[in-house]
């Protein structure tokens, strides 16, 4: 499991990354991350909705009620043209600060 | 069947969001609990460890309840334009007028230049100027922290570095070429000298002090976000 520390820091890209296949609600984006990351990033409740909230603010995610199949209404959110273009950042960021962490700490890929 | 709806309301009884906004909250956290326990029940649980295990996601209710709050009203008070370019622009640019105005209320003329002479024009005007100038890299650094502080993109900390020029700026590009074009016997040399001393130079004093600021702020701002703070 990844510490809780660095996972806060990583939560905006896991949550923008997973928005961009397409549309999910709360519950729904949190089992795919966790299924993504084989369980190493897990969102509950209380660190989901506060970030997504977040996010919706800035106006990189929208928010809106649909009703599935099932009849269950859930609100799904996915990802604006803004949060879109922060995505792409956002991923380099952080892919320039694997890079140097690897060749500081010697850390690989598996 | 549990009403997970219910159990929001009452555990963020304290929460403050006008009613739409709360009901959407309160209807949204009960359908994520409400999809959890399925979920668990899905994979073997039984219905009471599936409860118990989906109640523990939020450990503190309390601390959800202000996190939420917060997210969702305080926010709300300035948008991130505001934050990140016109309040740090405003600020530094008040602050130079609020030192001009101060500089010109000590007049130098009293007590610098008694006696007419090739210095009673150019001594008050540097007395005015060299501190205006030598304060621009401080509102400078100003602007660039307040805006870099609060998220601003490069683009905008540059904006707000820059911003106390703004009125000299329009006054160039809107104002001399209409005079120019309203009287063709305008002297071009008096212009071009106020366009060093209002514009290029305080520019580069603003800069100056802003992209210190700029680089300081993204190292600092880079590396809290590496420990997740």
């Amino acid at each position: 499991m990844i510490a809780p520390g660095i996972k806060r820091g990583t939560a905006e890209l896991a949550v923008l990354s997973v928005l961009e296949d397409g549309p999910l609600h709360g519950y729904e984006m949190a089992r795919r991350i966790e299924e993504q990351t084989h369980g190493s990033l897990r969102f509950t409740l209380a660190s989901l909705y506060p970030l997504l909230y977040r996010l919706e603010k800035r106006g990189w995610v929208r928010g809106a009620w649909e009703t599935s199949n099932g009849g269950r209404r859930r609100r799904c959110y996915r990802l604006t043209p803004q949060g879109k273009k922060k995505l792409s950042p956002i991923r380099k960021e952080w892919d320039e600060l694997f890079r140097a962490l690897r060749r500081l700490t010697k850390v690989s890929h598996a | 069947m549990r009403d997970w709806e219910a159990l929001v309301d009452a555990r963020l009884a304290g929460l403050v969001l006008d009613p739409a906004a709360r009901a959407e909250v309160i209807a949204e956290l009960g359908a994520h609990l409400e999809d959890a326990c399925d979920g668990l029940q899905r994979r073997g649980m039984t219905e009471e460890e599936a409860v118990q295990c989906t109640l523990s996601q939020v450990e503190d209710w309390q601390n959800l309840r202000r996190k939420i709050q917060t997210v969702r009203t305080k926010e709300n008070i300035m948008n991130d334009r505001v934050r990140q370019l016109w309040l740090p622009g405003l600020v530094t640019l008040l602050l130079w007028m609020g030192l001009f105005v101060l500089i010109q209320i000590f007049d130098p003329n009293h007590w610098i230049v008694a006696r007419k002479s090739v210095w009673s024009h150019i001594v008050p005007a540097a007395v005015i100027y060299i501190p205006l100038i030598l304060s621009l890299p401080v509102l400078g650094a100003m602007g660039a922290y307040l805006s870099a502080s609060a998220g601003g993109s490069r683009r905008a900390v540059i904006c707000s570095t820059v911003f106390p020029v703004s009125p000299y700026l329009v006054v160039f590009i809107v104002a001399v070429p209409a005079a120019l074009i309203a009287d063709r016997n305008v002297i071009l040399t008096p212009l071009l000298v106020g366009l060093f001393a209002w514009v290029i130079f305080p520019v580069v004093g603003l800069l100056a002090g802003g992209s210190l600021v700029q680089t300081f702020v993204s190292r600092r701002l880079d590396s809290r976000r590496i420990v997740g703070c």
